[in-house]
Formats: C-alpha cells, sequence, structure tokens
C-alpha cells in the first residue's frame, strides 16, 4: 500500500474518486476514520502498562488515520482488481478541526446525487399552514 | 444490522462506543450509486399491462439516487451502528458529527460549545416531561402529524425540536 498522502493531496483525490463515481454513474466510495495505533513511536510505551483499559486515558492525544477506497478488490471475475483506489492520511490531533471543516466541503461537493432540499413542496405547505392557523383563531374568538 | 433512526441517535450511541473502545472502534461512510443497470435493479416489479409501463420507463429514463450510511464498527466487542440518510442536506452536518467523534478518538477534550450528551440527554427527559404532563387532546393530535412533512423536507435534525416547542 502507497505511503500516506499529505491532507491535501488526500482532499484533491477524495475530490477525483467522488467526481468519478458521479460521471460513471454508480459505484460507491468509503470513507473510514479511526485512532492511528499502529507503527506509532509514541503510542507504543503506554501500551505496554499493564492497566488493560490504557486505551481509555492516554497522556496525550493521538491522530487520526483517515482512509478513502472505491471498494473494489476484485473484479466481477474475482481476480485482484489493479486498478482499486486507495488512499489514507493521518490527521495529527492539532488539525482536526481544519481537517473535517475541509472534509465537509469536499464531501459536500462530491456526493451530488443525493436528494436535494425540496423547497417547492415546502412552499406548497406552509400555504397549506396559513389557513389552519387564521381558522384556529377564529373558533377561539367564537 | 439495524439501522437507527436518527441521525441523534447515532451520533449519541456512537459517542458512547468510542468512549468505551476508542483504539479499536472505526467509523466507516459509505456513499453509494447504485448501478441501475445491474441484476438486482432489473427485477419486474409490475404484473399488468408490461408494455404500457415499459413505455413509460424508456420515456422517463431512471436515475440513480445515491445515499449515505454511516457505520460505527468495534471489531473487538462486535458492535455496530449504522445510520442511513439520502438527503444532501444532512451531509455538512453528518460530517460535522464524524469531526466530533473524532475528538473522541484522537483522545482530544469535547469540544464546550458541543456537549454532545447533555443535549440528548436534555432533549430526551424534556420529551417525556411535556407527554407526562401535557397530556395531548386528541382533537390536537392531527396537527404535529401534518406539520411533520414540511420539518422533514427542511432538514433532520431540526425537526424533533420543533415539534417539542409546538407541544408546548
Amino acid at each position: 500500500m502507497a505511503a500516506h498522502l499529505s491532507s491535501d493531496d488526500f482532499f484533491t483525490r477524495l475530490g477525483s474518486l467522488l467526481e468519478k463515481t458521479q460521471q460513471k454513474g454508480h459505484g460507491a466510495v468509503y470513507l473510514t476514520q479511526k485512532r492511528l495505533t499502529f507503527d506509532n513511536d509514541a503510542a507504543s510505551p503506554e501500551m505496554v502498562a499493564d492497566d488493560p483499559l490504557w486505551d481509555l486515558h492516554p497522556p496525550n492525544p493521538l491522530p487520526l488515520i483517515m482512509r478513502a477506497t472505491d471498494g473494489k478488490s476484485q473484479s466481477r471475475d474475482r481476480t485482484k482488481n489493479t486498478e482499486k483506489i486507495k488512499i489514507s492520511t493521518i490527521v495529527q490531533p492539532d488539525d482536526v478541526e481544519t481537517f473535517y471543516t475541509r472534509y465537509a466541503d469536499v464531501c459536500k461537493a462530491g456526493m451530488q446525487s443525493l436528494k436535494k432540499r425540496d423547497r417547492s413542496k415546502r412552499k406548497k405547505d406552509k400555504k397549506k399552514k396559513a389557513p389552519v392557523a387564521g381558522s384556529s383563531g377564529e373558533t377561539k374568538k367564537a | 444490522m439495524v439501522y437507527l433512526s436518527t441521525s441523534e441517535e447515532w451520533q449519541h450511541r456512537s459517542a458512547l462506543l468510542l468512549q468505551a473502545r476508542p483504539t479499536t472502534a472505526r467509523i466507516t461512510t459509505k456513499y453509494k450509486i447504485p448501478n441501475l443497470d445491474a441484476p438486482k435493479y432489473q427485477k419486474p416489479k409490475k404484473r399488468k399491462r408490461d408494455g404500457e409501463m415499459d413505455d413509460k420507463d424508456a420515456a422517463a429514463p431512471k436515475v440513480p439516487k445515491a445515499w449515505l450510511v454511516l457505520k460505527t464498527y468495534d471489531p473487538e466487542s462486535g458492535v455496530v451502528l449504522k445510520f442511513k440518510t439520502d438527503r444532501a442536506a444532512d451531509v455538512g452536518r453528518l460530517i460535522n458529527g464524524l469531526g466530533r467523534l473524532g475528538r473522541h478518538m484522537a483522545a482530544l477534550p469535547v469540544k464546550d460549545e458541543a456537549p454532545l450528551d447533555t443535549i440528548t440527554h436534555g432533549d430526551a427527559s424534556n420529551d417525556h416531561v411535556t407527554e407526562a404532563a401535557v397530556p395531548v387532546p386528541k382533537e390536537s393530535a392531527p396537527a404535529p402529524t401534518d406539520a411533520k412533512p414540511p420539518q422533514a423536507a427542511g432538514g433532520g435534525g431540526a425537526g424533533g425540536k420543533k415539534k417539542k416547542k409546538g407541544k408546548k
């Protein structure tokens, strides 16, 4: 597996992955986030501690690993897919905030096939609501 | 695995799971656009008047509707929490939630402005209080149900809260 990307590269690649799926008309994008505990020099001495619940209160914040893939490990005839897209990046604790802000932007821009907000329906309902409120007022007066 | 009905519940339970298993639990977000040419979507649903229906289908080509599934999974305990949506309006909010859960993963302190646990607890207790203290008369019962569709169209999270305000 390729080395972890910088967050800039990750977002560029993720954006193109989403766009590719969109243009193809079908497909899936899998995004995973979890705590990074592998290959991390800072975390390893903490694990040695005898406390089985060591991970509940680590002395220092830990980085996160974000992965994105198109989920295509195999083609339909069950052969390994060499074209599989699989990218990852490491988010340092200090960067979590900025990372998720950009992450939200990229996802909002990329996930275009989701149902859009239906504004016309909303207007209709508001119109319906108005007379109901009026009638209830009249009954109170009576 | 069953889907949770609201994103708030998913968020809350995921936060609890992450607090318990911060190292092993992971969150996967799946964005899926179905392939309508696949055999799965080719099953004919209609039985009568095949010819007519085919004409209609040809006239209006189907547009694939994508969906988003959030899944929190902890391999150690085998817990799976899932939430599914197909609304674009949810994306920003959900990713914001992922960021908050990410803070749990990173063992960062929970931000003050987003005290998730207290919010959900507060809402739940409020709900019970209002329901118990104010027995809603049957006549007014249809009103909140009527009000549901516009709220749903307006976007997920606010819906529940608005409804409660109406009751009071």
